[in-house]
This record gives C-alpha cells, structure tokens and sequence, in this order.
C-alpha cells in the first residue's frame, strides 16, 4: 500500500504538472486567468484523433499536428479576443470562460459523445517499480512531465524570448522599457501554454477514454494547483502539484476516487480564506527593497 | 535630437504636466529638477511612453481618466502614438524611479532581459561595458537582484537600461535614497556613460546639487509647469533657485 500511494501519487503528481503549468505559464506572463485552458485540452484530443482515426495520418504525426493547432488557436484567441479585454478582470473570466464552453459544447454538438473515443498510448507494456506494477504509458507521462519544465526552464534562460517572457511575469511595465512587447509576450504565452495543455492531453487521455467532460475537470484540477501554488509563480505551481497529486491519490488508495474533486476543491477554497496568495508564493524577502 | 512640445497631463481634472517645452540635443545632459509631486516622473513617462501604458490600464479597468496634450519628436519625426517599447526601439529608454528590477532574476539575467533589442556582439559588448561603469558588480552577477542593496540595484537598473542600446537615456530620481559615497559613484556614470557610448542622458532629481556639475542644461518644474530654464551656470547663479534647489543659501 504504501509503495502503491508513493508510485503512482508521483504520477498523478506529474500528470498535475502538465494539466496545470499550462495555466500557471498564461496567468503568469500577461495576467489573464485563461478559463479556456480545460477546453483548449480536450479540442486538441479530439483534433488529435480526427487526424488519426479519419484522415489516417501516423499517430506521431497526427499529435504534432494537433500541437502545433492549440498554439495557432492560442495565437488567434489572444489577439482576436483576450487583448481587447485584458485589463478588465470580470470580462477576461467571462471570455475566456466563454470561449471555452463554446469550444466544448461545440465538439458535442458535433456528435464527440459517449465513451467511444480513445488515443492509442505511446507505449505499451508494464513494468514493475518498487514491486508496484505501472504501464509504460504512465512512465512516459512522468519523463515528458520533466522534459517538459527542463524545456520551459531552458527557454527562459537561453533564448530571446523566454527571457522576455520572464522580465514580463516580473515585472510587465519594466520589460516595456527595454522595448518588449507586451502584446507579443501575451500571445506566446497563451500559445505556449494551448501547447502544454495539448500536450497534457496527449498523454494523458490515452490512459482512459476522450470524452469532453474531462476539460471542466482539467480546468478545475489546473486552477487548483495554481491557487494552492500561489498565481503565477512557476515552482509554486509544481509544489502544489505535488502535494495536491498525493492528497488525490491517497483519497483513491483508501477507496474513495470520487472524492479527487472534492480534494481540489477545498483546496481552493482553504487556500482562498487562508492565505489568498498560495502557500508556495513569491518569498517576501525577494520583493523589491526601497 | 529628443524635443517635447506643449506636452500637458491630466490626471483625471488634475493637471500633472502643464506645457512643458524641453529640448535635448544628441549627446547632451538635461537635468530636470524639481520637489516632490513636481511632475519629473509623470515628464520621463511622457517622454517614454510609459504614460499610454498607464492610460490604457486606467481605462480597462475602469480607474481614472487620463488626458494627454502635445508633441514628441525624436530626430524630427512626431513619435508621440508609439508605445513604449516602440519609443525603446528607436532608442528611449527609461530606466525608472525606484529601478524596477526584475527582483527573482539574477543580476546577470537583468542584464540579459535587457539585452532584448541588442545583438548577441552589442549585448557582450554592453555587458563588459557595463562591468567596467561598476566594478562593484562583477562579483555579484549571480546574485537575486532582489537582495541587492539600493545602491547596488541603481547600478543594475541603468547597466539594464544601457543593454537596450539606447541613444537617449532617461533616468528618473537615480540618486533615491542612496547614501553619498554610492551617490557619488552613479552621478560620476553620467559622463562616462555619455562620453563612451556617444548618446544623450535626461535625468531627474530632486536636490540639483550633486548632477548640475554634470548637465549642460536644465529645467525647474514647480506643480508641473517649468518655471525656469537655462545652462547649468545660469542657474547657480540665480539666487532663489540656489535656496530652493542646492540645499545652500
Ligand atoms: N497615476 C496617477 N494618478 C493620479 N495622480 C497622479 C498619478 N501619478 C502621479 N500623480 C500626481 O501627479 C503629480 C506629479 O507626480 P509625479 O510622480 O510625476 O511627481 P514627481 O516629481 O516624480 O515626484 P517624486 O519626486 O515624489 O517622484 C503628483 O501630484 C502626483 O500625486
Ligand atoms: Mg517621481
């Protein structure tokens, strides 16, 4: 049991990290909560799977395809929508939420209902860690979790725009002044973070089946982590992945997986009266000394 | 050439800026003085553009009304529409009142960031520069410059400000609360930093006395409105703005 609680608690850690970093990316560089993000997650599922069940292209394909769309989707939702709201925070939930009942209702109108979608898993087989035995799928999701922030943490600090996307989750106006566009920032943000969700969602439901409801989970699971974590601070976001990943888990170890939900959501409402600004948030020290 | 023309402000009825004219040729030293609320940082947000960023937030989230009156014109082209990192492009850059350092970053990175607009060869080259301006930081690349001192930080925030390879520099309030030794090293930076890089430098004070032996040229702004002009000589000679504004009767 506890072997159990340690392995797969990790796993549902890291698949915590790609449902949420996503998020955690947008809200951090241009301050818009992007309430589309669990849509975003499940639309690049189903275009996933069109590509590959109907047009026929290999699976590896048909996933870069459906990447590479979340972020031109990302792109065009920032600069058609987000940027003539951004500033006003009721109307950026109420759009960003809209967008994304548009885009989940949408996929069920056009027929993506029922149990009867799946993704193929990237790999097959099991093996058996610590006497527990895990799928290769989920071994997978656990390496590319990392790969994933390696790669964020080396775009921010070696290439032109990750570092600007850094200067701009720190401080917007001050990056302005050395000539970065704020407008620019958004929009990679909103795309990269479309990507990531994308990517999540690549992974992830090949471990079960594609159905639209898992977006207003994905969206609830990924504000969970961000609110515990503390908006907008990036190892905030993987700390409270952690620890919300275990909490989950051992709730489904003791034989209650329908109370996953329910641990997400008092941990956002704790977090809301208990401290506001997430438990794993900016240290104080660091802040600006006058 | 850096020229503003009958530029006014208004925060909500509240006139910040009132008809400021100010001229700033290439490679010059303006110095802008003025008490507290005189309206120097709401002047270098004019110039910079950062005031359209603070218009536009204003009015997205429904705050205070923000009138803007006037031209800007840099090296003749009215540049008085572009935002602020426009106006960084063509080479304004501000390096702000209070330095707005990116505090988790390290001093190396703050450097980097603002690199954003340089070429690799610009940005290794401005680097080194920079380390020459202030020794003082070499040992302390790696350092979060949210744990730095105030000095320390002023020195980052115009090391920044000079990666974005700007042609006029605009410093506001660099002296802040920074004791004199520290002071005396920035104020020294001013003529370095035009001498070597060739460009122009508008900064900000409230206490004239340690910049004026610094600038050519200067204006006094007293409730936003420029009260009085003229070379660095000229005003230390006047006997009402020696009382006011070098602390010595
Ligand atoms: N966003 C704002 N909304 C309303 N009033 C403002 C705003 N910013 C500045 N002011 C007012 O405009 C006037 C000029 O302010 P400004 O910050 O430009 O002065 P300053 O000369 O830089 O002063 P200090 O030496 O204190 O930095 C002040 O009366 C200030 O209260
Ligand atoms: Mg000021």
């Amino acid at each position: 049991m506890f072997y159990d609680i340690l392995v797969y608690g990790f796993i549902q850690s890291l698949a915590l990290v790609l449902m949420a970093f996503g998020f955690s990316l947008v809200y951090g560089v241009s301050r818009l909560p992007n309430f589309a993000h669990g849509a975003i997650y499940v639309l690049t599922g189903f275009v996933a799977w069109v590509f590959f069940k109907q047009a026929g292209l290999p699976y590896f394909v048909a996933a870069v395809l459906a990447i590479a769309a979340a972020g031109l989707l990302g792109v065009l939702i920032y600069y058609l929508i987000l940027k003539r709201v951004r500033g006003m925070e009721v109307s950026e939930v109420i759009a960003t939420y809209a967008i994304g009942l548009a885009l989940l209702e949408g996929l069920r109108y056009l027929g993506f209902r029922g149990s009867t979608y799946t993704l193929p898993p990237a790999l097959d087989g099991v093996s058996f860690i610590f006497d527990v035995p895990v799928d290769h799928q989920r071994i997978f999701l656990v390496v590319l979790g990392f790969a994933m922030l390696a790669t964020i943490w080396l775009l921010t600090k070696y290439t032109r725009i990750g570092r600007a996307l850094k200067g701009v989750a720190q401080d917007e106006r001050a990056a302005m002044m050395l000539g970065i566009d704020s407008d620019v920032t958004a929009a990679i943000a909103v795309a990269l973070g479309s990507m990531l969700a994308g990517v999540a969602a690549l992974i992830i439901f090949p471990l079960g089946s594609l159905v639209v409801e898992e977006g207003y989970k994905v969206l609830i699971y990924a504000i969970a982590v961000c609110v515990v974590g503390g908006l907008g601070s990036w190892a905030g976001t993987v700390m409270a992945a952690f620890v919300l990943g275990y909490s989950q888990y051992i709730t489904v170890a003791y034989g209650k997986p329908h109370f996953q939900m329910v641990v997400m959501l008092l941990a956002i409402i704790a977090t809301l009266i208990i401290r506001p600004s997430g438990f794993f948030g900016r240290q104080k020290q660091l802040q600006e000394r006058v | 050439m850096l020229e503003a023309s009958g530029v006014m402000v208004f925060y909500e009825n509240m006139l910040a800026l009132n008809n400021i004219d100010l001229n700033c040729p290439d490679n010059g030293v303006i110095g802008i003085f003025g008490a507290n609320s005189a309206g120097k940082s709401t002047l270098m947000y004019a110039l910079s553009g950062i005031i359209l960023d603070i218009q536009h937030k204003e009015k997205m989230r429904g705050g205070e009304r923000i009138s803007l009156f006037g031209e800007i014109r840099h090296n003749g082209e009215a540049i008085t529409g572009l935002k602020a990192h426009q106006r960084a492009q063509r080479g304004i850059v501000l390096c702000p009142e209070r330095r707005r350092l990116f505090p988790e970053s390290s001093v190396f990175e703050n450097l980097a960031i603002g690199g954003h607009l340089a070429t690799r060869a610009q940005a290794r080259e401005t680097m080194a520069f920079v380390m020459e301006l202030f020794p003082a930081l070499k040992k302390l690349t790696r350092r979060a410059a949210g744990f730095l001192s105030g000095g320390e930080q002023q020195m980052v925030a115009i090391g920044r400000a000079l990666m974005a390879q700007p042609k006029v520099l605009l410093l506001d309030e660099p002296l802040l609360g920074l004791a004199p030794s520290i002071q005396h090293i920035v104020v020294e930076s001013i003529p370095q930093i035009r001498k070597e890089r060739n460009i122009s430098v508008i900064v900000t004070e409230q206490y004239a006395r340690p910049v004026i032996p610094y600038v050519d040229y200067a204006y006094i702004i007293e409730n936003g409105s420029a009260v009085m002009e003229g070379t660095s000589r000229e005003l230390f000679e006047n006997p009402d703005i020696k009382a006011a504004y070098f602390g010595c009767g």
